[in-house]
């Protein structure tokens, strides 16, 4: 054990040096399939996410260079639950070639700028928040470039419907008193529910105390049609939303 | 109560060691808690009853122990003499005063900085023989401890962990031998059942889950699939001292979803196992789901009974299996009496004569996704089941849920995943919910439920005060009448809850403590 500590130190200087030799058409329908038998477990069929982050984006938090995606690949993330894939360096570089790969086709056509303006023509910021103002109804937006692929992001704005998180599922409930209440889901158990109406007060109540009660799985956001160019645009914007500095 | 009281602390100073006849009588000593199940029938259930489904609402918290980790608690706490033994995640183990829960040592297993578990770093309890403390490490050791101090007094290598083995299971104590089991059935391993001397560590016998070239089974593996066939062994097993006999359940084959490379039953993979206890050898074998391409492990507690079965006497099997039935054995045979689905299953038309489950057409995983009950964590999984001889009911946490099953491709690498697919686990619009059910273990019929939002991850203790304890992973531990499911008693302890309950006296009061997050909670009755 101490011995190996000053040679894993060794090959790790050499990695940072090391440029990705893994880069052909072949490397990367191999990287791809790897992916898929080790890691879309995790982290989605096309790496869009899921237990695991989403890989993308182009953007790390662990480290975005080659170097680092060799290391947290072959080693796995210390105290996450992010495992080692014990496979030689050839392999693994062709992972990271796929993601790559991924990366590149993720990049938005829009223009962010013209995007910001939409935003705030189209009243968004009404429920969401960017860098702490706008309202609380729907998710924080600061940092929905990292979190998520701009295909998703295009689809929540033109079709809210398609995917809710459980998070802003629809809670009707008729109080004690027959007192109809309603509002986002925000946490629930086997005997109480916790969640925050459209006036942002937040409620939690006994189930059994409830005489009327049902959850929606039906976004409150309505659908914003508009034309191509704008929601490209749009999306351009919200996928320019990452976290300042940190991840390289 | 008087009664059992006395004969706790009878124990107690009587004798300070754990013998075999200790463990073979733990039904005389209710006070204690010895073995993983709380005796060797797997019941999982105490015959104390000074906490009744009359005064459980008075129940309080006795102390709590916090565990310095990040990882799952699965342990089983062990009592004995006073002294509560219990793992904490990775590979640790605590003694503490099972009165006040204050520390006596802490062993703490220095590991590898590379560990591949497929489900996280955990472990599910120790043992305790004589003088010594037994516990499997997440990299497939298998350590001796000085049961007063912690030190190590042996410490064997059960399997290469960089090839994927890891050992989670509690071990279980039979004569002068630990009993081990191991993990993997994600990394194509070759799966056994181990016992060792608990003087030396030296190894008795290895049983192959997966036979080899020339040993019967071997033929239901095509190829060499034989040599990566997981089989993994991973929950602690029962004991039958009049037969000898180690009852044990079989994880599944390798890869998990994708089984064209392994063509034929896969035996002994899925299945319940008899060996005898010396010599390691099978007495018989019934096999829940040949050639299993859901990952329904057969990795749940053997609860054997003896009772009267269609009009004659028996040694019996109690089996609530992942894959969504719940069977009767003959516990000499091995053949299947009884069956019946105890939760929503849309994979197999029935059980045939002999317990072969008549499979449904288009259930295998797809390259598009097949949507099946139960899910890939089953209708029941490793934690434990109940059996109470007051009502003769079988109890069990049970999932009414369902996933996408797909096949990928799979490529076999030492110490990398073998599991030939990515199933959709949770469906996020759709995440199921769960409940403790009541069976009547004869016919599998349902007595009562106990609805849950959520599915539980923890196993069921019954008393002889009529109650059955039970967690969630909201939180919650609660207390149910045993003979009708109603709820008596529950606390919000604010952790998932992934462990079992168990129950024991101390200072003449019954005690029952269970690891909820990250922490063990015991509970007593209030006053004196
Ligand atoms: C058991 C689930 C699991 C598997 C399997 C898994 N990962 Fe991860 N991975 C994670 C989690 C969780 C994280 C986030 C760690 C954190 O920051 O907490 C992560 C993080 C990462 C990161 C760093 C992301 C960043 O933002 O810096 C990369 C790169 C990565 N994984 C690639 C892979 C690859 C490639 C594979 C297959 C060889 C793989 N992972 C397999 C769960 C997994
Ligand atoms: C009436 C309130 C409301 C308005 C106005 C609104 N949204 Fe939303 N939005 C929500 C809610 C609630 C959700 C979460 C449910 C869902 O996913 O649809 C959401 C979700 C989203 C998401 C997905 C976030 C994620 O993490 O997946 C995006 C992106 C988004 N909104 C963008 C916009 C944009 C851009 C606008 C303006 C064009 C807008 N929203 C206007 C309420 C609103």
């Amino acid at each position: 054990m101490r011995l190996l500590a000053p040679l894993a130190f060794a090959a790790l200087l050499q990695a940072q040096e090391a440029k990705n030799p893994a880069t052909s058409t072949a490397d990367v329908a191999a990287g791809a399939k790897t992916f898929r038998s080790h890691c879309s477990e995790c982290h989605g069929f096309e790496a869009q996410g899921g237990r695991g982050p989403n890989l993308a984006s182009g953007v790390f938090y662990h480290g975005s260079s080659d170097a680092e995606l060799l290391r947290n690949i072959s080693d796995g993330i210390a105290g996450t639950e992010m495992p080692g894939l014990f496979y030689s360096p050839d392999r693994v570089w062709q992972v990271v070639s796929y993601l790559r790969s991924l990366n590149a086709r993720a990049a938005p056509a829009g223009d962010p700028a013209k995007g910001a303006a939409i935003y705030g023509a189209k009243g968004c910021a009404k429920c969401h928040r960017i860098d702490g103002s706008g309202g609380r109804l729907g998710p924080d937006l600061s940092q929905i470039g990292r979190a998520r692929s701009a295909e998703h992001i295009r689809q929540a704005i033109a079709t809210p419907n398609a995917d809710v998180r459980q998070r802003y599922w629809f809670v009707s409930a008729t109080g004690p008193e027959g007192k109809p209440v309603s509002g986002f889901l925000m946490n629930e158990d086997t005997y109480t529910v916790q969640f925050m109406d459209l006036g942002e007060q937040l409620h939690s109540m006994n189930k059994s105390d409830l005489r009327g009660y049902q959850v929606e799985m039906k976004s409150r956001m309505p659908p914003f049609p508009m034309p191509a160019a704008d929601l490209d645009n749009l999306t351009a914007y919200l996928v320019s939303l990452r976290p300042k500095g940190g991840s390289k | 109560m008087k009664r059992l009281g006395a004969l706790a602390l009878a124990a107690m100073t009587a004798s300070a060691q754990v013998t075999f006849d200790r463990l073979l009588n733990a039904a005389k000593e209710p006070g204690q808690w010895m073995t993983y199940s709380g005796a060797y029938n797997g019941w999982r259930h105490s015959p104390l009853d000074q906490i009744r489904r009359e005064n459980v609402s008075s129940l309080q918290v006795k102390w709590v122990y916090q565990m310095p980790t990040t990882h799952l608690v699965e342990t089983t706490p062990l009592v004995v003499d006073g002294i509560m033994y219990f793992t904490e995640p990775p590979s640790n183990v605590v003694a503490v005063d099972a009165e006040t829960g204050r520390q006596f040592w802490r062993y703490r297993r220095e590991l590898p900085s590379k560990i591949n578990v497929c489900c996280g770093q955990v472990n599910r309890g120790v043992a305790v023989l004589g003088d010594r403390v037994f516990v499997g490490t997440v990299d497939a050791h298998l350590v001796a401890l000085d049961r007063r101090t912690g030190d190590v007094l042996w410490d064997v290598e059960v399997a290469n962990y960089r090839h994927g083995y890891s050992v989670t299971v509690a071990p279980l104590i039979v004569k002068d031998m630990v009993i081990s089991g191991i993990a993997g059935g994600e990394y194509g391993i070759r799966g056994f059942l181990d016992a060792y001397d608990a003087a030396t560590g030296k190894r008795r016998w290895r049983f192959w889950t997966i036979p080899g070239p020339g040993e019967k089974g071997n033929e239901t593996w095509s190829g060499e699939s034989w040599k990566t066939g997981g089989g993994s062994t991973w929950v602690t097993g029962s004991y039958d001292p009049s037969q000898n006999a180690i009852v044990w359940g079989v994880g599944n084959p390798s890869p998990d979803w994708n089984g064209d490379s392994r063509l034929g039953d896969n035996l002994y993979s899925d299945s319940a196992i008899a060996l005898d206890a010396d010599t390691g050898k099978l007495k018989w074998h019934f096999q829940f789901v040949p050639h299993d391409v859901h990952d329904w492990d057969a990795v749940q507690v053997p609860v054997l009974v003896d009772d009267e079965f269609q009009g004659r006497r028996r040694k019996l099997v109690y089996w609530a299996h992942r894959n969504g039935f719940y069977y009767v054995l003959d516990r000499e045979t091995g053949k299947f009496l009884a069956g019946k689905a105890f939760a929503t299953q849309t994979w197999a038309k029935g059980l045939d004569p002999n317990g072969r489950p008549i499979r449904l057409p288009n259930i295998d995983p797809s390259p598009e996704g097949t949507y099946i009950f139960p899910g890939v964590q089953g209708a029941t999984n490793w934690y434990s089941p109940s059996y109470s001889p007051v009502t003769k009911l079988f109890y069990l946490s049970t999932w009414e849920n369902r996933s996408v099953y797909r096949k990928g491709e799979q490529e076999y690498t030492p110490g990398n995943r073998y599991i030939g697919s990515v199933p959709l686990i949770d469906l996020p619009d759709d995440p199921g919910w769960g409940a403790i059910r009541a069976l009547n273990p004869k016919t599998g019929d349902r007595v009562w439920e106990y609805k849950l939002h959520t599915k539980p991850w923890s196993g069921v203790l019954s008393t002889a005060g009529n109650l059955v304890f039970g967690g969630s992973d909201e939180g919650h531990i609660f207390a149910l009448d045993a003979a009708t499911g109603k709820e008596m008693w529950r606390r919000n302890v604010g952790g998932i809850i992934r462990s079992n309950a168990i129950s024991y006296m101390s200072k003449g009061k019954q005690v029952v403590a269970m690891a909820a997050g990250s922490s063990i909670f015991t509970f007593e009755l209030a006053g004196r």
